[in-house]
């Protein structure tokens, strides 16, 4: 070819069309999906609110959202309440489950800063719980869930998911077996102060059929990813306590 | 092979044992040691490999007149992130159950250096199809030693293969698990990865005594 | 405290290698001499010193959401921003990786230019280390973790960067002696390197033990007084329901 490509001015030609054209590529890309992908997360966060509520489609050992068609509809009827926390407020939003929950964390490490806490209450003829949205780090990434509690802090169901953890691993946290053992533990010691339900290692119960003792058993080899579980129960559900002291005493 | 001359058929079948790209060419070893735990995991990262080592060599080597050698792993480590990302967007948009199985896997993928080490090696100096087939084949290899890997793994370390318990349950103590078989957990850890790839190569190498190394 | 902590961390704990096996392919690559370890390790420390903090800047300033809101000075007041609202975060792997390459290959003209001895020594490791996925690790490892300061990427930076190192001169000098072992002849080289390793990972799972966090001191405590009554308690659980075991130990 006659075109010298060593030259340093060739170089640079090169290297600017290929910054246009891969960044236009990936702004059109992300920005003509962006309304699909905005829409499927937020349907996924319903689904994840539901199923922490124990609302799915589980078949026999693994966990299955409800379908998408009718989530809506079900988030609707299911999720009688939605309320922000601030302070000492607690304010009714609609659209509380849309409250970006990294944001607000990394927000509220500027102490002047009141954290908003969405709060998602469900009100139906099998009792009433209230859902609470949590997030904390694993080994590799963020991980986060969702859980369910009735008004003494006993847990109704949970949903766990993670951005990057080992897959057969860390990742088996959004598995049922794991999942599943969360349903009937206290988050609360006997006698009533707040302590978290710790993923622990040598628990000696593997059925899990001791729920009072704050405590289920771990995954084999994903130690670290079940030290960040415990830890974002503790120190994420803590601050609903003034709440549901609240809720106590009304 | 009808369909494939000699020399190609050699680009497909060479990287499978004797020129394994994990076991000899020593590439891609990260991703083999964290995502082996589990079989099914195994067989998800070899599938999207595949695609986009098969993919990447095809632009690579289309691009090889054109691409300066002073930034060239600028270009090529640029490629195959926008390859990863753009899938990603896509999949987040319109597969979004599939995307989220994936997503663990992009930062491997990109990181992956069985990728650069293919475009180095290969596509930069070999025209499309045979690029494609070197990628498809290296590809091939890499997915066994993984699949291999990842079937011992599952196997002795939870007793399961793609999730389905084919040695009893160990809580219920059915099946070998009633005669005092127990998992050994230390299978899952990635170390033991490491010792069951070295074992491989201490296999492959008594069957082939020319890979032995004389140092 | 917060550096120190982040230090051995880093070296120790979180060694790249041993704990995260990111950088394996040249690890076990460029590892049968010790001087040749040594150069690549300290090309290592020096790439991930330098585009760590680097990449901090840019995710703080670019890439996270709402981060471009300085352009227009509104840092402290957001919301009033015409940047308000912008999210680059899904550019992250590109600019950290091209960083990274262009870094690599800046640091590779100004060595050659400047110090031709300090070039031919690491010069031929310059380009491997771009494709060494502990270099984009270290980057996003310090996205994920929410890595606070630039002292502190910066800290974070040098300190993976040396346990990269540590990793590599050990196994160097390992393979070097073993070299008058009798390995039997197919583990020769390679396989014995990767079996070796296995060990020295399982040996450096035992630095997990070290700096704990309170929350993990406290629940050590915790289950030395519990082993005896859940011992007390577990022939109970099999007949009896949850709740009066429960009842029986709080009376």
């Amino acid at each position: 070819m006659a075109i010298n490509k060593d030259k340093n001015s060739y170089t640079i030609i090169f290297a600017i069309i290929m910054v246009v054209v891969v960044g236009s590529l990936l702004a059109f890309a992300a920005e003509g999906l962006k309304s699909n992908i905005n829409e499927n997360k937020r349907i996924e966060k319903q689904q994840n609110i539901l199923y922490a509520l124990g609302i799915n489609e589980n078949d026999e050992s693994s966990a299955v959202f409800v379908s998408k068609d009718v989530v809506a509809e079900s988030f609707a009827k299911n999720v009688t309440k939605q309320v922000v926390i601030q302070g000492a407020n607690a304010t009714e939003d609609p659209e509380a489950y849309l409250i970006d929950v990294k944001k607000e964390k990394s927000l509220a490490k500027d102490d002047s800063y009141q954290r908003r806490l969405p709060l998602f209450i469900s009100e139906t003829s099998t009792g009433t719980y209230y859902v609470a949205p949590i997030r904390g780090k694993g080994l590799w990434d963020a991980i986060w869930g969702y859980v369910a509690l009735d008004k003494d802090m006993v847990i109704k169901g949970v949903y766990f998911d993670h951005k990057g953890e080992t897959p057969g691993l860390g990742a088996n946290i959004k598995q049922r077996f794991f999942m599943d053992d969360f349903s009937g533990e206290h988050l609360n010691d006997e006698a009533g102060n707040f302590t978290g339900v710790a993923v622990a290692k040598g628990n000696n119960d593997p059925k899990n059929e001791r729920k009072t003792d704050n405590r289920v058993d771990a995954i084999a080899g994903s130690t670290i990813t079940g030290n960040g579980v415990t830890a974002m129960i503790k120190d994420e559900l803590k601050l609903y306590i003034p709440y549901f002291k609240t809720l106590k005493n009304n | 092979m009808g369909l494939l001359s000699k020399k190609d058929a050699k680009l497909i079948m060479d990287p499978l044992l004797d020129d394994n790209p994990i076991t000899i060419q020593v590439l891609g070893i990260c991703s083999a040691l964290a995502i082996t735990a589990e079989l099914e995991a195994s067989i998800v990262m070899a599938v999207s490999v595949m695609f986009v080592l098969g993919v990447g060599n095809v632009v690579i080597s289309l691009m090889r007149n054109v691409i300066p050698s002073k930034i060239r792993i600028i270009v090529q480590l640029v490629v195959v992130a926008t390859l990863v990302i753009i899938v990603d967007l896509v999949l987040k948009a319109f597969a979004y159950e599939l995307s989220k199985t994936l997503s663990v896997f992009v930062g491997l993928i990109i990181t992956n250096c069985i990728i650069m080490g293919r475009f180095e090696a290969f596509a930069l100096a070999n025209k499309p199809w045979r690029s494609f087939l070197d990628g498809i084949g290296n590809s091939f290899g890499y997915g066994l030693i993984l699949i291999i890997v990842g079937f011992f793994r599952e196997l002795l370390g939870s007793g399961t293969l793609l999730g389905i318990k084919v040695l009893g349950d160990p809580i219920e103590l059915t099946g070998v698990y009633a005669y005092g078989y127990e998992n050994n957990g230390f299978m899952l850890l990635s170390p033991m990865a490491l010792i069951i790839v070295g074992l491989i190569i201490w296999v492959q190498r008594s069957k082939n005594k020319t890979l032995i190394e004389d140092e | 405290m917060e550096h120190l902590e982040l230090f051995f961390k880093s070296i120790f704990i979180d060694n790249m290698v041993f704990a995260t096996f990111l950088g394996m392919c040249s690890y076990l690559a460029v590892s049968k001499k010790v001087t040749t370890a040594v150069g690549l390790g300290a090309a290592v420390i020096f790439v991930l010193a330098v585009t760590v903090p680097l990449n901090w800047l840019l995710d703080h300033y670019i890439l996270q959401p709402d981060a471009l809101v300085w352009l227009d000075g509104n840092s402290e007041t957001p919301k009033l921003s015409a940047y308000y609202g912008y999210d680059l975060s899904f550019l992250s792997f590109i600019l950290f990786i091209a960083t990274i390459a262009t870094m690599v290959q800046l640091v590779e003209i100004i060595v050659e230019k400047f110090s031709p001895s300090l070039y031919n020594s690491l010069g031929i490791f310059l380009p491997l280390i771009a494709v060494n996925c502990a270099i984009l690790g270290g980057s996003l490892f310090m996205q994920s973790r929410e890595i606070e300061t630039l002292g502190l990427a910066l800290n974070y930076g040098v300190s993976s960067g040396i346990g990269w190192f540590l990793a590599i001169v050990a196994i160097a000098a390992i393979r070097e002696k073993i070299r008058y072992s009798n390995v039997p002849a197919p583990l020769r080289g390679l396989g014995i390197t990767f079996i070796i390793t296995g060990l020295m990972a399982i040996g450096f799972m035992s630095f997990g033990g070290m700096l704990t966090t309170d929350g993990n001191k406290e629940e050590a405590a915790v289950e030395v007084t519990e082993t005896k009554t859940e011992v007390l308690q577990e022939g109970k659980t099999e007949s009896t329901q949850i709740v009066e075991v429960s009842k029986i130990t709080k009376e």
